[in-house]
C-alpha cells in the first residue's frame, strides 16, 4: 500500500502552496505532479490562452482558486469543481474561467493536480476522456490503490463544504 | 521534501482574489436562491431584460461585470451588496505570511516562482520577465 509520504519522498508529488491571508489557516492540502508544477511555472511567467475569457489573468485565476481551496472556503459544485464521470476512484476537475485542472482526491480535502490546460483548448479538442484515462494510468503506475483515492462522487465526499 | 510556492506578487494576488471573491459570492447567492426553489437563471434574465447566456457568462466569469451589472444582478436576486474598504489590521494570534516579503507590485509577468525546501533551505527561481529590456532599463535607471 502506497502512502502520501512515500509519493512525496519519491518526488511523484509535491506540496503546492500560495500566500494565504494571515487571518486564514490552510485547512486543505494541494499536491502537484512534476509535470503539473512545470506547467504552473509557465503560467506564472504569464502564458495566456488565445482568447482570454476571465477578467483576471489566468495566473490570478489559479492563485484565487488555490487560495479558496487551501483556506477551506466553499467551492461551488459544477461551477468550480466536478467529477469528470460519476464512478469509483473518479477523476475530478477544478475550474476557473480560462483554466481547467484535472486530478484526483487522495482523501477528503486533499487534491493532486496532474494536468492543467486552457478551457477553450479542452473544449475544442474534447480532452476530458484523454485526461481521465491518463490519470487512471498514472495512478496505476504510482501504485495508488483505493486507500489513496476518494471513492464517493458527491461534493461532500471530497470537500468539507 | 520539496514544496512549490505559487507566488504571483501581491498586486496581482489582490486583484485576482477580489475578482474571484465577487464572482464566488454571486455564484453562492444564486445557488442559495435556486436551492430555495426560486430564481432560476431564466427568471433572472427575464427580470433584467437580458439574454440568459449573458448571465451565464457573467456568473462563469467569462464576461466582465461592471458595477452596474453587479448591482442589477443583486437587485434581481433581491440581495444587498455590502462593500467596504478598510486598512488591514494585524490581530493577535493570526499567521504571518509564508515568506516575509515586502509589498511587491509585480504583475503576473514578473511573478516569482519559489521552490521551498522542507528542510529549511530555500531556493528561489525567478520567472523570466515578459520584457527583459524593460527590466534592464529599470535596473540601469
Amino acid at each position: 500500500m502506497t502512502t502520501i509520504e512515500e509519493l512525496v519522498e519519491a518526488n511523484a508529488i509535491s506540496r503546492i502552496q500560495v500566500e494565504i491571508h494571515p487571518r486564514d489557516q490552510a485547512l486543505r492540502l494541494l499536491y502537484g505532479t512534476p509535470g503539473f508544477i512545470a506547467w504552473l511555472g509557465e503560467l506564472a511567467k504569464g502564458s495566456q490562452p488565445e482568447r482570454r475569457l476571465g477578467e483576471a489573468t489566468p495566473a490570478e485565476q489559479v492563485d484565487d482558486l488555490f487560495n479558496t481551496f487551501l483556506a477551506g472556503q466553499p467551492l461551488v459544485h459544477m461551477k468550480q469543481f466536478r467529477s469528470i464521470r460519476a464512478e469509483k476512484n473518479a477523476v475530478w476537475e477544478l475550474k476557473t474561467p480560462d483554466i481547467r485542472i484535472f486530478g484526483w482526491f487522495l482523501r477528503k480535502d486533499c487534491f493532486v493536480c496532474v494536468f492543467g490546460n486552457w478551457t477553450d483548448v479542452i473544449k475544442d479538442h474534447d480532452l476530458y476522456r484523454g485526461y481521465r484515462i491518463a490519470i487512471r494510468r498514472l495512478r496505476r503506475e504510482l501504485g495508488v490503490d483505493e486507500t489513496l483515492c476518494v471513492q464517493g462522487v458527491t461534493p461532500g465526499d471530497v470537500l468539507s463544504l | 521534501m520539496t514544496s512549490f510556492h505559487f507566488d504571483i506578487g501581491s498586486r496581482a494576488r489582490h486583484a485576482g482574489r477580489f475578482i474571484g471573491r465577487v464572482r464566488g459570492e454571486l455564484l453562492r447567492a444564486l445557488t442559495l436562491r435556486k436551492s430555495e426553489g426560486e430564481l432560476p437563471q431564466q427568471v433572472l434574465a427575464e427580470k433584467l431584460g437580458i439574454q440568459r447566456s449573458l448571465i451565464n457568462q457573467q456568473l462563469a466569469g467569462e464576461a466582465n461585470l461592471t458595477l452596474r451589472s453587479l448591482a442589477d444582478l443583486a437587485w434581481a436576486m433581491d440581495m444587498e451588496i455590502s462593500f467596504e474598504l478598510k486598512k488591514p489590521m494585524a490581530k493577535a494570534g493570526q499567521n504571518q505570511p509564508i515568506l516575509n516579503q515586502a509589498m511587491t507590485t509585480s504583475t503576473v509577468q514578473y511573478g516569482q516562482i519559489k521552490y521551498i525546501n522542507g528542510a529549511g533551505k530555500q531556493v528561489s527561481v525567478f520567472a523570466a520577465p515578459a520584457n527583459p529590456e524593460t527590466v534592464q532599463a529599470k535596473k540601469s535607471a
